[in-house]
């Protein structure tokens, strides 16, 4: 028998249903409370906006002290965000605080949409391509496109 | 702590001669033994007092007795624990709201032993935090980052958190954690596990009865051993009388409980569809939940809402539209499909003609053609004069050019389309690419002497409509002529199929009927021998004996007669295997007549 969802899973899970944060959901496998299946809208103003990019989370057995497992299922152009959907964010990593929660790290990845950060890159190609100015407008044009192409609903 | 427990022994010892424990109504086992001591230490007092204060031994007693008895309180204590495992605090159902302030951020449940941590003021869950910092161990006590700020922290002891806190959280209210199994006690947090240990009537004790090692309910415990076999009323199932309670609750499908929301009577094995479909008392939402509303009704009050509300009214409409969307949108992917592989044709189409266009030897040439065919391009042997023309497949179609020079005139069974512009061969295209002169006209725009429905070519169009329409005709024809063609081979290829197999049997039989023939004819041939042998070798003897001679002759004859009937029959075998093979002759020059045909 596996052991009973913690009572901060559940808490969690009620809250993100009662009052969802605007342009972010969650909803929870039927068959797996710790499995959710994540919408995120672009944020307006940003080369993503009007995307909507589902992802993937997954609470692991020890989710407070270690952090939520989430990865982009919707292919994406971003510096931060590798071909296989991989995040590239500190709070997702080292800087995990059992004080997060599932809503803090969707804003945190909400807001790494809205200002990536090539310095810190995990798609190297596309890092490039964004640092070089000459080249921003070139890049900034392609994830328009992708999220034309892939994240539309 | 304010669950300090009754049986605690400062509280025994300070306990005047007539005290009556607290607990000593509820139906514990300690019960049982303490309940009946205090008659017992009334009387012993009231003795000691009457016969003076010199009974020592009777002191002496006494006070074995009390150590006994609070022994055997604590050892039951110990054992009601034990059946009843202690309670995991996080997992309680709190009655009231409580204050934000209260939760612990990690476990976010209210603070349980809660610390603060003196370098940065924030509060959390002792557990919690020790937790947190389990991978970062030092020598000088659990330390780290707080979650909440990241100030470097460490564990402080139990006595700097406030009082206040502790006895706020613990104070708070909430439902026995047997509440399911229908106790309706609400205590304190801190409480709760004095509640299930000693008091909660629906937690686990041992059974009273003496030789009975099994569990109990503790409300159940004054009504002696129920762990008798009985069967239930309702559904014939047998169980033990302890049992019984819980099955009538929630297991027997017979069984009527009353809904806690309708208070109407429901069978336990209709509970599912009473919950989810029938219970007029329960909260379900609105119709118009996933296009907007939030709002939820009791499900007898459910039409009232819906009458009301705008998002109930649409959703019909709207559902159906989505419906109707989502079929227009696969449809549309459909076309887009179809429309992508018409451009890629339409784009073949083009490079072709602009590949002859951009020759520059050809254009001043005054009249070319494009052939468009209608039957087979190695058909054209028929129409001599185009035994020297090119024949370029590619993969729009198959175009046949006769030379610039050649006078000769393609046959009847091709079209002409005398286009004004030049066409020049394919061939040479790739080999002499040069670029056209700039004030050249463009090509394809001269007049159409072709009787054409379509209007005339657009001055500057790259390219004429009519010509695609003739291109996009042949391309028609020529795929109905490979639907066609296909269609033939096929049929052909059935045909000779049949015809192989049909002969393939026949021949086969014709084989075994032949062998047949060739054993018979060994046989009949070795008796005739025989039998001449013999009248050779007595021949004198029977010549003498006149009555075996025709006899003997008669074998012969009858025998040279079988041979000639067998040689008969084989011949007309061979004959046979000579029409089969001239048939199937046949049958391949029809394949051969057929496959001329297909070619006509
Ligand atoms: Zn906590
Ligand atoms: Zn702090
Ligand atoms: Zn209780
Ligand atoms: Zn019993
Ligand atoms: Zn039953
Ligand atoms: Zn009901
Ligand atoms: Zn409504």
């Amino acid at each position: 028998m596996t052991a009973p969802l913690p009572k901060r899973i559940i808490k969690e899970t009620e809250r993100l249903q009662s009052e969802p944060v605007p342009g972010i959901s969650a909803s929870p496998h039927d068959d797996n409370a710790r499995y959710f299946d994540v919408m995120v809208e672009g944020p307006g103003g940003s080369c993503y906006e009007g995307g909507v990019f589902s992802l993937e989370l997954f609470l692991p057995d020890d989710y407070p002290m270690c952090p939520p497992r989430i990865r982009f299922l919707t292919r994406i152009y971003h510096p931060n965000i590798d071909r296989l959907g991989r995040i590239c964010l500190d709070v997702l990593k080292n800087n995990w605080s059992p004080a997060l929660q599932i809503r803090t790290i969707l804003l945190s990845i909400q807001a790494l949409l809205g200002a990536p950060n090539p310095d810190d890159p995990l798609n190297e190609a596309v890092a490039k391509q964004w640092k070089a100015r000459e080249n921003q407008p070139e890049a900034i044009k392609t994830a328009r496109e992708w999220t034309r192409l892939y994240a539309n609903k | 702590m304010s669950g300090s427990p009754p049986w605690s022994s400062s509280r025994w010892h300070s306990s005047q001669a007539g005290f009556v424990p607290h607990h000593a109504t509820s139906n514990s086992t300690g019960r049982l033994e303490v309940a009946s001591s205090p008659p017992d230490v009334q009387r012993s007092l009231s003795a000691a007092n009457i016969a003076g204060h010199s009974s020592l031994r009777g002191m002496r007693r006494l006070e074995a007795r009390r150590q006994m008895e609070e022994a055997n309180f604590l050892s039951s204590k110990a054992r009601s624990q034990n059946l009843n495992p202690p309670i995991d605090l996080r997992m309680l159902d709190y009655v009231t709201a409580y204050d934000d302030n209260l939760m612990c951020p990690i476990c976010r449940c209210p603070f349980l032993d809660p610390v603060v941590l003196a370098e940065c003021d924030h509060c959390f869950c002792r557990d919690c935090i020790r937790q947190t910092w389990a991978s970062t161990y030092s020598p000088l006590g659990p330390r780290g980052d707080c979650p909440s700020c990241r100030t470097p922290a460490k564990l402080g002891p139990r006595s700097a958190t406030s009082k206040i806190l502790v006895n706020i959280t613990d104070d708070l209210l909430v439902r026995c954690p047997k509440s399911e199994d229908g106790c309706k006690a609400q205590v304190k947090r801190g409480e709760v596990q004095d509640h299930v240990n000693i008091y909660c009537g629906y937690a686990y004790m041992e059974c009273t009865a003496d030789d009975c090692e099994l569990h109990v309910l503790r409300k159940d415990a004054a009504e002696g051993c129920l762990h008798f076999g009985v069967s239930c009323l309702d559904c014939r199932q047998s169980m033990q009388k302890a049992s019984l309670e819980t099955h009538w609750r929630v297991q027997c499908p017979d069984r009527k409980v009353s809904c806690e929301l309708c208070k109407e009577a429901v069978f336990n094995r209709e509970w599912d569809t009473h919950s989810r479909e029938t219970c007029p008392a329960i909260s379900i939402p609105c119709p118009g939940k996933v296009f907007g509303c939030n709002s939820r009704s009791k499900r007898s009050q459910a039409d009232v809402h819906a009458k009301s509300c705008t998002f109930a009214k649409l959703t019909p409409m709207l559902t159906a539209m989505q419906q109707r969307m989502d079929e227009q949108e696969a449809a549309q992917k459909v076309m887009v499909r179809k429309l992508e592989v018409l451009e890629g044709g339409f784009q073949a189409v083009q490079t072709i003609l602009s590949t002859k266009q951009e020759d520059p030897d050809q254009v001043g040439a005054d009249e070319s053609r494009i052939p468009l065919l209608t039957g087979r391009p190695h058909q054209r042997g028929d129409s001599g004069g185009m035994l020297d023309a090119m024949v370029v497949e590619t993969d729009v179609g198959a175009f046949v050019f006769p030379p610039p020079s050649s006078s000769s005139r393609p046959s009847s069974e091709l079209v002409h389309v005398r286009a004004g512009a030049s066409l020049p061969p394919l061939y040479s295209a790739p080999m002499a690419p040069g670029p056209r002169p700039a004030d050249l006209p463009e090509p394809f725009t001269m007049d159409f002497d072709m009787a054409s429905p379509f209007p005339p070519p657009a001055a500057n169009g790259p390219y004429i409509s009519p010509l695609h329409h003739l291109l996009s005709m042949h391309e028609s024809l020529r795929d109905e002529m490979s639907r066609m063609s296909a269609a033939l081979q096929e049929l052909d290829g059935r045909q000779s199929m049949q015809a192989l197999n049909e002969n393939l049997r026949t021949r086969e039989e014709i084989s075994y009927m032949a062998a047949q023939v060739a054993g018979l004819s060994r046989q009949v041939h070795w008796l005739t021998s025989a039998q001449l042998q013999r009248q050779q070798h007595g021949g004198a003897g029977r010549q003498a004996a006149g009555a075996a001679g025709p006899s003997g002759s008669d074998i012969a004859g009858a025998g040279a007669g079988v041979e000639a009937a067998v040689s008969t029959a084989a011949s007309a075998l061979r004959g046979a295997a000579r029409i089969v093979n001239a048939g199937q002759g046949m049958t391949m020059r029809r394949g051969l007549s057929e496959e001329g045909r297909t070619k006509l």
